[in-house]
């Protein structure tokens, strides 16, 4: 089976219903995740706020990566370097310009999505895996990058290093400078990224995409330009990385070099697939995956090692057996319950 | 001065081809690009570790690494890999990432993540050129990269199951019918897949360190080394393993490239990959 069989055997990528009833149904991610985030927002304590607050981001990135994997077939594994390229970008905007925090969001996505094109693109031509194999140098070669040139923390120059004692947070957007209002807004600009994703998959995009994914002889002969709109996939993937990382600085305030080496994105694109690539809620599941599961097992002093291990036993189980990921095992699991109790009444 | 770096860049550039050779002897017998093989060479390197420290002798460390390393990749190979045969190379690359990090999970739990260094015999003997010192460690990196490229080239070429490897690596399913035992023939590709992860396990954990997450992600570099032959030809992995070694040794002398020394093999390999784009373009044939 290939991964376009794959992913149309998936029944979480079928079309959209005719009409307006393609949009309506996407009101339920906005409410979803508000509903998730006002429970947060009350319960939790600051400590699990914070964690929170960086897994929207890294479902941000995600939703990219189950963008290209779920809609294309597309495999990059440089998603998690394309975040840390907007987390740069963002800090030193912010730092040298003061400027609003929207713009550096803008400005983060904008110059992420750039280079990740300028190196993917030309990898489009090839088989799918040289684009995996180009995305993951590209993870190597920032890894080495950031690692010297470190985040920018308040100092001159181009590279806007800092000593230590003068060392700055990169500032929040006005309207959510607490803990508690960051991560409401990070909720809500993920919520948009979801919309933005879901709202290509049901337009002229998505339907271009579906094409490619059902063969690239059938999409250039029903006129779809193969490239342009893999390239747009890659540049919508790139844009969301950026502002993610955006994010993650915003709420951190700074950010650390080495955190960013090629195995994060690696492990992000594998959680993608265990989330779930062709549902919106996959992309949510990964963020929990990567942060939030890693501090529960922290909290009950469980090995963190074991996590990554059980990341490696559910990424196989999801190629072998789950293509859909957890997210589509739990869509499955809800409609059956529907269809019962619709049964019942 | 520079010749002390070129011997330096040798000894690791020997362990990146050797690894690049693994990777591509594996991928044009089974079309599985192996990103576990970090994992498999650090984990056959513990094994190593372990009998080291209990006072065995190097050799059984050698073939405890190679039995662990042969055997974790056969493992996969005869269990997973013909679950994931049918679907699209990329999969069945993503499949062995899976591998990899249950691996690497494991060995973090059992052995930390404190990283140390395996030491062998062998770097107590050591021969000089021009003044640097050549270890014999180094020169038993490049004579098994150089046995590892002879061996599997002439099976290749002069023996039935070379054959049967050739024939598999161009169409798995005409193969079949045409009798070639595709089970048994692909868990060859990881016997060797395995013991070339075995022997670079080792010689990592000796010339760079011995941790579970730097060995299994070096597995990078490697990939560098046969995305630039195309993943096919072993000649080409191999010189390009032990260019990736050399310069990134010989970029020490420049201070201002210093710090991007370990860059130079993924942004060579993106070049290559640009200069295969750009011929896939010319000739209008996708690769």
């Amino acid at each position: 089976m290939t991964i376009a069989e794959a992913a149309v055997s998936d029944a979480r990528l079928e079309p959209p219903g005719p009409g307006l009833s393609r949009y309506t149904d996407l009101l339920i991610i906005p409410m979803f995740l508000a509903a998730a985030a006002g429970g947060v927002a009350v319960w939790a304590n600051g400590y699990w706020i914070v964690t929170l607050t960086s897994a929207t981001a890294i479902a941000l990135a995600a939703s990219g990566t189950a963008l290209l994997y779920g809609q294309l077939g597309l495999v990059s594994l440089c998603q998690y370097s394309l975040l840390g390229i907007g987390g740069w970008v963002a800090l030193r905007l912010s730092f040298a310009f003061a400027l609003p925090f929207e713009i550096n969001l803008l400005a983060a996505g904008v110059a992420s999505s750039v280079i990740g094109m300028l190196c993917g693109v030309p990898a489009l031509r090839l088989r799918g895996l040289y684009l995996a194999l180009v995305t993951l140098m590209l993870a190597g070669g920032f890894q080495v990058v950031i690692g010297a040139w470190g985040f920018p923390d308040g100092g001159a120059g181009f590279f806007g290093r800092a000593d230590a004692s003068q060392r700055l947070l990169m500032a929040r957007p006005a309207i959510a400078v607490s803990n508690g209002a960051y991560f409401l807004y990070s909720t809500a600009v993920l919520a948009f990224g979801l919309l933005v994703s879901e709202f290509h998959r049901r337009t002229k995009p998505g339907r271009a995409w579906a094409l490619i994914r059902a063969g690239e002889t059938t999409a250039l002969s029903a006129g779809v330009n193969v490239l342009f709109y893999k390239a747009w996939a890659f540049a919508l993937a790139g844009f969301f990385a950026g502002v993610a990382g955006a994010l993650l600085a915003g709420g951190v305030g700074q950010l650390d070099g080495r955190a960013f080496p090629a195995s994060e994105s690696l492990n992000l694109f594998a959680l993608t697939v265990v989330g779930g690539a062709g549902h919106w809620l996959g992309p949510v599941i990964t963020g929990l995956l990567l942060r939030a599961v890693a501090s529960l097992f922290t909290d009950y002093g469980i090995d963190g090692n074991i996590a990554i291990a059980c990341f490696g036993l559910a990424l196989l189980h999801s190629l072998v057996v789950a293509p859909s990921g957890l997210a589509g095992q739990v869509i499955s699991l809800l409609e059956r319950f529907g269809r019962r109790g619709k049964g019942g009444a | 001065m520079l010749l002390s770096f070129v011997i330096s860049g040798l000894g690791v550039g020997a362990v990146y081809a050797l690894s690049g050779v693994g990777l591509v002897i594996l991928y044009r017998t089974t079309g599985v690009l192996n990103f576990a093989f970090g994992a498999i060479g650090a984990l056959g390197a513990f094994f190593a570790n372990e009998v080291l420290n209990a006072g065995y002798p190097a050799v059984l460390g050698w073939l405890c690494s190679i039995g662990a390393g042969a055997a974790v990749s056969c493992l996969y190979g005869r269990l997973v890999a013909p679950l994931l045969a049918p679907r699209d190379p990329v999969v069945r690359a993503v499949g062995t990432l899976g591998f990899a990090l249950i691996l690497l999970g494991t060995m973090g739990w059992y052995w930390g993540d404190v990283p140390r260094r395996l030491a062998l015999p062998s770097d107590a003997i050591f021969f000089e050129i021009s003044g640097t010192r050549l270890t014999l460690t180094r020169i038993v990196a490049l004579g098994f990269l150089l046995s590892v490229i002879a061996s599997v080239t002439l099976t290749l070429m002069y023996t039935r199951l070379g054959l049967a490897m050739r024939a598999l690596a161009d169409d798995r399913r005409l193969s079949s019918i045409l009798g070639v035992r595709v089970i048994s023939v692909e868990l060859t590709g990881w016997l060797i897949s395995g013991v070339s992860a075995g022997i670079c396990g080792v010689l990592l954990a000796n010339l760079v360190r011995l941790q579970a997450l730097h060995l299994t992600f070096l597995v990078i570099p490697a990939i560098a080394a046969a995305i630039m032959a195309d993943l096919s030809s072993l000649a080409i992995t191999a010189v390009a393993g032990i260019a990736i070694g050399v310069i990134e040794a010989c970029l020490t002398l420049w201070p201002l490239l210093a710090p991007y020394r370990t860059a130079a093999p993924f942004f060579v390999s993106l070049l290559s990959v640009f200069f295969l784009a750009f011929r896939a373009h010319q000739s209008g044939r996708p690769r």
